[in-house]
């Protein structure tokens, strides 16, 4: 079911202020294939506004980090490759730019599991993070605004990052991000094995950096019920493709992502997806 | 027992380890830059030398202009490696990465042989012969050189580890992808690190040069090489110092007094034994980082 296109009602869970018409991000019809074999996504079409947060939504394979990578150009160390459609970024085609290209026009991955570097301390990984932005007094800066938003990396700034607890490396993963300086942010399931009262902290940190620096924030999640409280709207795919689009009200409203996202769930699929989770969980 | 004759063998043979360290620093380089366990090391080292004898007896240029030349041209064919063998095979599998190094030790050295024969060059460096007397204890001029220069270009890449390029060099080596998320060019900095460490190389190719020639046996030089970077931890600069210290000592003092019992050949024991027992007992060598494992 597709309904019709943004911009979505005011009354949505977070609506952003800058929120304007032309979309700070745009993917046309883009079709990923692994390995020159593997088909991961196709035909997938979505839209982040400028100063907008949105979630891409979707169970264990449908493709969300492919989306995800197709953005950020990392497909590329994957083996993948965009064999159709095209991505979008500010007006700007930007598909045969390498990774540190498209960092510089303005997009920042948060990847999935975090991936800080572990063995730097929270104050390198941030220095690290600062290569594309030129002078100190940039990266001084910057580093200023992430221990600003979060107080408890400046604490734990000496330690080894492998060291942190997964919300400190969480924190730590969106703060390197945002030492490049992104209008577009995107988190690959930030909520990914942390406690409720965590996850809600750093979201709300998340909401409150879109507010105040009108920063997009494009957010997959598997977490259908958090990711719903923050975003304006969202898109759910489903083995490779988008196959719903709504406002965020109307997605929590709606009975199939009810059933199988926001934990209502009976027969194989859910229990699939609920065994998945806590593989993953382990993992990290 | 003769203490002379063991501080004797003793302060040589630190002066030799700190010599093995100029190898397994550059080991330890590229992999503290880019988690990839070097084996041309000992080949780059040889070509580092015959590089410096090349201009030098090409274009007729004395020693100390065709030495930074050759650092030069060195730093290129660092630069040249990442570019031509290893681009392509960033994110691969690391047992891949290997067995490429194995792949341009082996060309490295059957080019060499090809340009320049199987002859033992001399490199005269102009460091007299003439022993330097520290109390009853004669100590070889060459190796005192090579220490010191050892430990300078150790200081030197302490404080470079700590500089913002040395950071993300650092960044580089624990992931990849994280690093190239956060806009760090991974090509450029994995070359960085290939053309520091030919330097170093060729560095350790002039001293050693000026103790035993310049020939295909520079290339063994890995296998101490790599016994004192794994001994000290593949990505700890200090510990390639300190081991290369205790094996050069260990090496000295123990085949000083076992090569007069067995014959000789009791140098190489010492370095298998030493690599072999670290790996077994402390994988990670004195000084290197553990893998992070948290539950
Ligand atoms: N590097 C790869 N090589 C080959 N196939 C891949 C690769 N990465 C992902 N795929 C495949 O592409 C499809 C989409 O994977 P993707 O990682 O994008 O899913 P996801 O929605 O992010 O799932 P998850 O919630 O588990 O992270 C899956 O079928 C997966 O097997
Ligand atoms: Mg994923």
């Amino acid at each position: 079911m597709q309904t019709a296109p943004l911009p979505s009602p005011a009354a949505t869970a977070a609506p952003s202020p800058a929120a304007t018409a032309a979309p700070v991000l745009s993917l046309n019809n883009v079709e990923v294939i692994y390995d020159h074999v593997s088909l991961a996504i196709k035909g997938v079409s979505i839209e982040v506004p400028q100063g907008g947060m949105v979630a891409l939504l979707g169970a264990n394979g449908a493709g969300k980090s492919t989306t995800l990578k197709s953005i950020s150009g990392l497909l590329r160390a994957e083996r993948g490759l965009v064999t159709r459609g095209e991505v979008h970024f500010m007006g700007h085609n930007i598909d045969a730019l390498a990774p540190q290209r498209r960092v510089k026009l303005g997009i920042a991955q948060v990847l999935e599991g975090r991936r800080v570097f572990e063995h730097l301390t929270p104050d390198e990984n941030l220095i690290a993070a600062s290569a594309v932005r030129g002078s100190r007094q940039d990266m001084a800066r910057n580093k200023d605004r992430v221990y600003a938003y979060f107080p408890r990396l400046h604490e734990r700034r000496t330690a080894q990052s492998g060291y942190l607890s997964g919300g400190e490396q969480q924190m730590l993963a969106i703060g390197r991000a945002l030492m490049t300086q992104p209008k577009l942010l995107m988190l690959d399931e930030p909520s990914l094995g942390l406690a409720p009262f965590l996850v809600a902290e750093i979201f709300d940190i998340v909401r409150r950096i879109n507010k105040e620096e009108g920063l997009s924030v494009l957010l997959v999640e598997q977490n259908a019920i958090a990711a719903l409280e923050v975003v304006s709207h969202g898109y759910l795919m489903e083995r490779g493709r988008v196959v719903m689009h709504d406002s965020a009200e109307a997605m929590k409203q709606n009975p199939d992502i009810q059933e199988f996202y926001l934990g209502g769930a009976k027969g194989h699929e859910f229990r699939d997806v609920k065994h998945y989770r806590r593989r993953k969980r382990w993992l990290t | 027992m003769d203490l002379t004759l063991f501080g004797e063998l003793a302060i040589n043979g630190a002066m030799t380890g700190l010599m093995y360290s100029l190898v397994a620093m550059g080991i330890v380089l590229i992999y503290k830059s880019s988690a990839v366990p070097n084996l041309a090391q000992g080949a780059m080292t040889m070509l580092g030398g015959y590089v410096v004898l090349a201009i030098a007896g090409g274009f007729g240029a004395p020693l100390w202009v065709a030495i930074p030349l050759a650092l030069a041209t060195m730093f290129l064919v660092g630069v040249g490696i990442e570019r031509v063998a290893l681009r392509r095979l960033a994110g691969r599998p690391i047992i891949m990465i290997l067995m490429m190094t194995l792949g341009l030790d082996i060309f490295v050295r059957a080019t060499s042989m090809t340009i320049w024969g199987g002859t033992n060059r001399p490199m005269q460096l102009g460091i007299s012969d003439t022993p330097l007397f520290l109390g009853p204890l004669l100590l070889n001029r060459t190796y005192v050189v090579g220490a010191v220069v050892a430990i300078a270009l150790f200081v030197l890449f302490l404080l470079f580890f700590r500089t913002r390029m040395g950071i993300v060099l650092r960044a580089i080596s624990d992931d990849y992808t994280a690093s190239w998320s956060v806009g760090i060019s991974v090509e450029r900095g994995v070359a960085l690190s290939w053309a520091l460490s030919s330097v170093v190389a060729t560095t350790a190719g002039v001293l050693w040069g000026s103790v035993q020639g310049v020939d295909q046996s520079l290339a063994l030089l890995l296998l101490k090489g790599v016994a004192v970077a794994v001994l000290g931890g593949l990505d700890s600069i200090g510990g390639a110092i300190l081991a290369g210290l205790l094996l050069g000592i260990f090496e000295g003092v123990a085949s000083g007094y076992l090569d007069p019992l067995v014959g000789g050949g009791s140098r190489d024991l010492v370095i298998a034994m030493t690599l072999i027992l670290t790996i077994l007992i402390r994988p990670h060598g004195l000084f290197g980082r553990h893998d992070i494992e948290r539950i």
